[in-house]
């Protein structure tokens, strides 16, 4: 079986919710009227050609696949259509006897989910494909060494696979003059836990593969069982560096469920945050690259603008890092609007004045172009969303499929054509200058601290929000009392990872590495969730 | 590479000794908690113990025991019992020992169910 490339067709949710039921799915009722999300059941016999149908079909990618665990194991996969009216399709499939179609064979964005549902759920794709270890620490449940006191187990949450994961680095073989180089996961500064195994020749890099879960928080199991309300300040800490984006998903997918809307100021309000999170991430992302290329008086440049974009945050909403403005039902603070209109000008005006800069600087650019491309097919295949697709070309961008502020001030995606780490700073360049129109545009229009009362009711809801590395997804199921009975938190960063090593092995160097980091700007909290 | 080394001699020093000057934002940001010992009981002390997400706040029969070492100034105990906390204010936490994070703070209300 391969990938299945798609065909010229217009990739609306009409269009694939025709072609799911023609396989035999059944739209569900389960859904928001306000939500541009359908909800489609599969059986499980047809998963197989549905997954075929959705992959075939240009404008529609993968955005996740995750499972649930009740009688029967069911596997729901979120397609994003992308095409005309942006919106999404759930399928959802029940999965007797351990096994399913070998989805990734399909659309290879699955694989990492693949990996992820056998380890949480042991549920695993037909036909044996080795998975890797990619949420769960080795060490999650074993014995202790002599001497020390047990850990906690961390929990899974469906059924214990039958056999653990593979370890990715054990059928490694690594021939001819290449060798393999550990590095990780305990790296300089403050930088997160993270370990690549780099396969070289020397100098460049044949091969790398990551290890993400040293840091496994199991979020996702802690959100059972409690409130909307309890549960938002787990989801926006999922991803720090995109609080916002978590937690709008996260409300969005609460409010739903229980079929209600924020209102329209809590809406422009919670807008104003994300484009707030956005401007102060893009310019950590520039000091990072000018870090990376050795540059450090670039790097003082940007941190100092930084460093006033998050005292713009401070001043208009109480949190460097936006914490807490968001909430199922709405927002608990509004903006102070004057501070923005007068501070954030200045902040922006000093992040532009060091992006000029750099981009004058010969041996900046020099070492940025060229340098871990990403081809359009490379991040269509797997699904990658944010500035590294709109970097190779991809209009991906979840504030399109967007209600209320987004509709109506329609955001001006800002894309690239090489696929490079210049293209993507350069998609980053225009994202700040877009991020400051639209805050004045919401400013404009009004916010407020306002919500609606989330009722205690059962249902499932989608939720999605533009991070400042792509699109943030969440999916709520809440029982009777309003409480959570699975909760799935997708950060951009969970998405974009699986697009890092073909980035650093398409032609570069060891020095290169963390250029390309820098570039992808994502945590691994995200994926350590 | 020169333009750069101008760049930067142009901008000139921008860290400040701290505090240079008091900050006009700091008065919103979060801040640890403080304790009114006589709006505490138990109870309230109990329920703040359950809503704080790390191991910053503990009991010991009527006395709350408040590490602000380990509190990350969420305000969830505020939340739940807002009469009998508010924000502290307080930045300054720098200190030499570890044991001077570690407040005792009466609970002078009793019990609830008295």
């Amino acid at each position: 079986m391969t990938a299945v490339e798609p065909r010229a067709a217009a990739g609306t949710r009409e269009h694939l919710v025709r072609q799911l039921v023609g396989l035999g799915g059944t739209p569900t009722l389960d859904t928001s009227p306000a939500s541009n999300a359908v909800t489609v059941s599969v059986p499980a016999g047809a998963l197989e050609a549905a997954t075929h149908a959705a992959a075939g079909i240009s404008g529609v990618r993968l955005a996740d696949m995750f499972a649930d665990d009740g009688d029967t194991t069911v596997l729901r996969l979120v397609w994003a259509c992308e095409a005309d009216e942006p919106g999404y399709v759930i399928t959802e499939s029940q999965i007797a006897g351990g096994e399913y179609s070998p989805l990734s064979d399909i659309a290879p964005a699955a694989f990492v989910e693949e990996c992820e549902i056998y380890e949480q759920f042991g549920i695993r794709p037909a036909g044996g494909k080795p998975l890797n270890r990619v949420m769960l620490p080795p060490h999650s449940g074993a014995e202790p060494p002599a001497g020390r006191p047990p850990g906690p187990a961390l929990p899974t949450l469906g059924h214990q696979p039958a056999q653990p994961p593979a370890e990715v680095h054990a059928p490694h073989l690594v021939g001819g003059q290449a060798f393999e180089f550990p590095f990780g996961p305990v790296r300089q500064v403050g930088v997160e836990s993270l370990y690549y195994g780099l396969v070289t020749s020397g100098e460049e890099v044949v091969d790398l593969y990551l290890f993400t879960w040293h840091k496994h928080r199991g979020v996702e199991w802690r959100l059972r069982g409690k409130t909307a309300p309890e549960a938002i300040f787990l989801a926006e800490r999922a991803e720090g560096l995109s609080a916002v984006a978590v937690g709008w998903a996260f409300a969005a997918a609460a409010e739903a469920a229980a079929r209600v809307t924020a209102p329209a100021a809590a809406a422009r309000t919670r807008a104003v945050a994300l484009e707030l999170e956005r401007l102060y991430n893009h310019a950590a992302a520039t000091a990072a690259l000018c870090q990376a290329t050795g540059l450090s008086v670039g790097q003082a440049a940007a941190e100092i603008a930084l460093e006033r974009l998050l005292r713009v945050n401070a001043a208009a909403f109480g949190h460097r890092y936006l914490f807490g403005v968001v909430e199922p039902g709405g927002v608990s603070r509004a903006p102070d609007g004057d501070v923005l209109r007068r501070e954030l000008p200045g902040a922006y005006d000093e992040l532009r004045r060091a992006a000029d800069a750099l981009l004058s600087t010969n041996s900046f650019v020099d070492r940025l172009a060229a340098c871990g491309i990403l081809t359009a097919e490379q991040a269509r295949r797997l699904g990658l969303v944010g500035p590294v697709a709109r970097a190779t070309g991809l209009t991906t961008d979840a504030r399109l499929a967007a209600a209320g502020p987004y509709a109506d001030h329609p955001v001006n995606v800002v894309t690239g054509a090489a696929g490079d780490v210049f293209a993507r700073f350069q998609v980053m360049l225009g994202e700040v200058a877009e991020s400051v129109r639209l805050i004045t545009r919401f400013l404009d229009d009004g916010t407020a601290a306002d919500r609606t009362l989330i009722p205690s009711r059962a249902g499932t809801g989608l939720g999605w929000a533009e991070s400042p590395r792509g699109e943030a997804l969440a999916w709520v199921a809440l029982d009777e009392d309003g409480r959570i009975a699975r909760a799935r938190l997708r950060p951009g960063s969970a998405r974009n990872w699986r697009g890092f090593d073909d980035a650093c092995r398409s032609q570069n160097v060891f020095t290169d590495i963390p250029i390309i980091e820098a570039s992808f700007w994502l945590t691994v909290a995200g994926m350590a969730r | 590479m020169p333009l750069w080394f101008a760049r930067g001699l142009r901008r000139g020093v921008v860290t400040t000794r701290y505090p240079a000057r008091p900050d006009g934002s700091a008065v919103s940001l979060p801040t640890p908690p403080a304790f009114r010992p006589g709006q505490l009981t138990r109870q309230t002390a109990d329920r703040m113990i359950a809503a704080c997400p790390g191991p910053a706040l503990r009991r010991r029969d009527d006395t709350l025991i408040f590490d602000v070492g380990a509190c990350t100034a969420c305000g969830r105990c505020a939340r739940v019992a807002p009469d009998a906390v508010t924000p502290s204010g307080e930045f300054e936490l720098a200190t030499t020992d570890r044991a001077a994070l570690v407040k005792t703070i009466p609970i002078l209300g009793g019990s609830d169910e008295a």
